[in-house]
């Protein structure tokens, strides 16, 4: 079976970039896979299926939108929250009806009244103010003829939503261990924060936590990697909580072998989040390969990990005291964070199994291109077999037997 | 209690499956179970008739039977385990292989077409659902077992079977390997061929019957074996029993096969087998050079392993003696009390 497959690829700076390069060498030993260039309008004459990578960054997945509005197929849903990406490709491209009418049809006339907020300007951008109640997932969802997510969390979701075509739950794939040497980063323990310091991340959160974790152990660090949000003003932050002297290390965007080298270096992960948009943490994900112990945020795909591989702290009123709780005891019981270091690594080479992953994600693909031929004709054969009986349209012996199609997704 | 044993049956074919379930329903009697089987007849070609006579068995309500309720149905292969029940006990002898580990080989069954692939897809899915409602869930072998956990997530306990009640018996060997596999091209039976025409120290005794017999027939004539290998069809227990008990060993290679009643058989006579390195469920009780040999998939080795079986008349009755301690192990006493537990 020939694909044609749509995503972001290096050197783009992009989470689904560094998935589709470790996804595509195994996903090719299942099934023909023609990667198109960015830009590509159209899937290419031939293919069996177009596959569809969208997440909610306009950059990265905007063309890939574009494509998929021309010609349908599969959609591998790495957010279930788009706003940002609809905001992108409509007011982004000078197209403020393009962002009323996406808003009135998914969320009504209310809708369209704050998206004329929003482009006059009355109220904050809703992509980064109130994403969350304004998903905008409707048109993807409508071109979409099979899905694969990442999580039950966002499988639920689409559901939830009205989508009604097949939908695999594939999680994300595990990186090989890189086997790098830890960085030299001082910390007893060490405490890592990957990826963009800013609100949704927790920071604010964990800053607070940490610094009540420190006050019992002074040798405890915390290690925070990635380029800071604009307007999150983390220097006073720090100040303010006195951790402006030695007590946090800072690193911007590193390179992916000084990231691992970084995370090999971390005794704990935290990888916090809200509100979700429905994303797998491609960094929570290198924690397991590491055989890291995580503290997570409750919420969406990190609830979904097992509770023998991840702390997991409600967001909310509680959310720092149960933060610095979930730190203390990592930092006091280094037994424990073996104890679930191995279970993640075990997680990762299980579930996570890039090969696994590959067949999964190949079954999705083959699914979606064949499966409508398939429950066609196992409807027809059945609805044959019954008519030859006698059993009639609408009558209880109909019923039964589509009842038992439906138990069995046949048909 | 009240036991329905299910077998989907291929109108005509009679084999391991056969063999298995008949005794299993006949075992249960014999412990005081009101048992019975159940049989469906099952094709699997062309197009979706795979899934729509899977079906047929979802249709089917076992959870009584003249108005008496039957208490467990135990599935054996695919499809009978689609089947509704409360108290669905899987005793697995194998899944739809063409799906798995056949497709594309020249075994397979699915094409490389979109509605083919979602067609195999399809049955995997039928497959996790199914087994997954099972109450209890048996393999007849840790290869069956360690298919079903691959291919599906699902762990089964592994739990032989007993083989076909013959009058096993020991006797002298009298110097040829013995084929007691069903004729078909997975069992192959012509690497035996093959190797018996390499060297010339041992005969060849092939019994049963099935689809390719006229093709090895044809191989073993163009072998040149005409008096050195001896096809005899179907063969009453009493002839089996007597092949098993005079042969030097038993010849037993399918391509990963799920269990194989084809050792334990050899073994209750006292015999050796000889297997190959990527025979599957065999290899659970097969153990080179202490119950058999096992050795790589090709004539040469083979028939090395026969001569030298031949050779060493006394080694070759240890491992007969060696089996025969492991297949005494395996009975219908704790096989059932098992599956019924």
């Amino acid at each position: 079976m020939k694909v044609a497959y749509f995503s972001p690829m290096p050197p783009e700076a992009s989470g689904i970039a560094d998935y589709s390069a470790l996804l595509l060498p195994a996903l090719r030993r299942h099934v023909d896979v023609v990667v198109v260039k960015r830009g590509t309008r159209r899937p290419p004459r031939g293919v069996d299926l177009a596959v569809y990578h969208i997440g909610n960054n306009p950059e990265a997945h905007g063309w890939i939108l574009d494509a998929l509005r021309r010609a349908p197929g599969l959609v591998v849903l790495h957010d279930f929250v788009l706003h940002h990406l609809v905001a992108g490709v409509t007011i982004g491209r000078r197209d403020g009806h393009g962002y009323l009418d996406a808003m009135e049809r998914e969320h009504g006339v209310v809708g369209r009244l704050l998206a004329h907020g929003v482009l006059d300007k009355r109220i904050p951008p809703l992509w980064e103010s109130r994403p969350e109640d304004f998903p905008l997932a409707g048109e993807v969802l409508s071109l979409a003829t099979g899905l694969v997510v990442h999580s039950r969390y966002v499988e639920e979701r689409v559901r939830a939503a009205g989508y009604a075509g097949p939908v695999a739950v594939v999680p994300h794939p595990a990186w090989p261990d890189p086997e790098v040497a830890p960085a030299e980063t001082e910390g007893a323990p060490l405490i890592g924060s990957f990826g963009n310091v800013n609100q949704s991340k927790r920071v604010p959160q964990l800053l607070e936590a940490f610094a009540r974790l420190r006050a019992g152990h002074p040798d405890a660090r915390l290690l925070l990697v990635g380029a800071t949000s604009p307007g999150f003003d983390l220097d006073r932050r720090l100040q303010r909580l006195g951790l402006d002297g030695e007590g946090v290390v800072r690193e911007g965007h590193v390179d992916e072998r000084r990231l691992w080298s970084l995370m090999a270096a971390c005794d704990v992960h935290a990888s916090l989040r809200s509100p979700t948009m429905g994303e797998t943490s491609g960094t929570a994900i290198r924690a397991l390969v590491l055989g890291k112990p995580l503290v997570v945020s409750d919420v969406g795909w990190f609830s979904e990990l097992p509770g023998d591989v991840a702390l997991k702290v409600p967001v909310g009123e509680a959310e720092t005291t149960e933060l610095a709780a979930a730190l203390t005891l990592l930092a006091e019981r280094p037994e424990a964070r073996a104890t679930m270091g191995a279970a993640a690594r075990a997680l990762a080479g299980s579930a996570h199994d890039l090969d696994r992953v590959a067949e999964l994600q190949a079954a999705a693909f083959e699914r979606t291109a064949g499966g409508g031929a398939v429950d066609a004709g196992v409807l027809h054969e059945v609805s044959d077999a019954a008519a030859a009986v006698g059993v009639a349209p609408g009558s209880d012996e109909a019923s039964e037997i589509a009842r038992r199609l439906s138990e069995l997704g046949l048909g | 209690m009240r036991i329905a044993v299910l077998r989907p049956q291929v109108p005509f074919a009679r084999g391991g499956v056969e063999i298995f379930t008949d005794e299993l329903v006949g075992e249960l009697r014999a412990r005081g179970h009101d048992a019975d089987l159940v049989s469906v007849p099952f094709k699997w070609y062309p197009g979706t008739r795979v899934l729509t006579q899977a079906f047929l068995w979802r249709l089917l309500d076992l959870e009584e039977a003249d108005g008496r309720a039957i208490d467990v149905v135990v599935a054996t292969k695919f499809p009978s385990y689609v089947v509704r029940h409360r108290e669905k006990r899987v005793w697995l002898v194998h899944q739809f292989r063409q799906a798995y580990e056949l497709d594309g080989t020249e075994l397979g069954q699915f094409g490389p077409s979109p509605e083919d692939r979602a067609l195999r897809r399809q049955v995997q899915a039928l497959d996790r659902l199914a087994l997954g409602e099972a109450s209890r869930l048996f393999a007849t072998s840790a290869n069956v077992a360690g298919r079903l956990a691959r291919s599906t997530g699902l762990e089964a306990e592994v739990l032989p079977h007993p083989p076909q009640a013959l009058p096993y018996r020991t006797a002298p060997a009298q110097g040829f390997v013995l084929s007691a596999s069903r004729l078909d091209l997975a069992k192959r039976i012509d690497l035996l061929l093959d190797a018996a025409a390499l060297a010339e120290g041992f005969d060849v005794v092939i019994v049963s019957d099935g689809p390719d017999r006229e093709r090895l027939e044809e191989v073993a004539r163009a072998r040149g074996l005409d008096g050195r290998a001896r096809f005899e069809g179907r063969v009453s227990p009493e002839r089996l029993a007597e092949l098993y008990a005079t042969c030097t060993a038993v010849y037993y290679a399918p391509v990963d096969e799920d269990f194989g009643m084809g050792p334990y058989e050899a073994f209750l006579s006292g015999k050796p087998v000889i297997t190959t390195t990527d025979a599957g469920g065999p290899l659970d009780v097969v153990h080179d050079g202490r119950t058999g040999l096992v050795v790589a998939p090709e004539p040469a080795a083979i028939a090395q392993a026969a001569t030298w079986l031949r050779e060493h008349a006394t080694d070759a009755e240890a491992f007969g003696r060696a089996g025969k301690a492991l297949a005494d192990e395996v009975t219908w006493d704790r096989a059932i009390a098992r599956l019924l537990s």
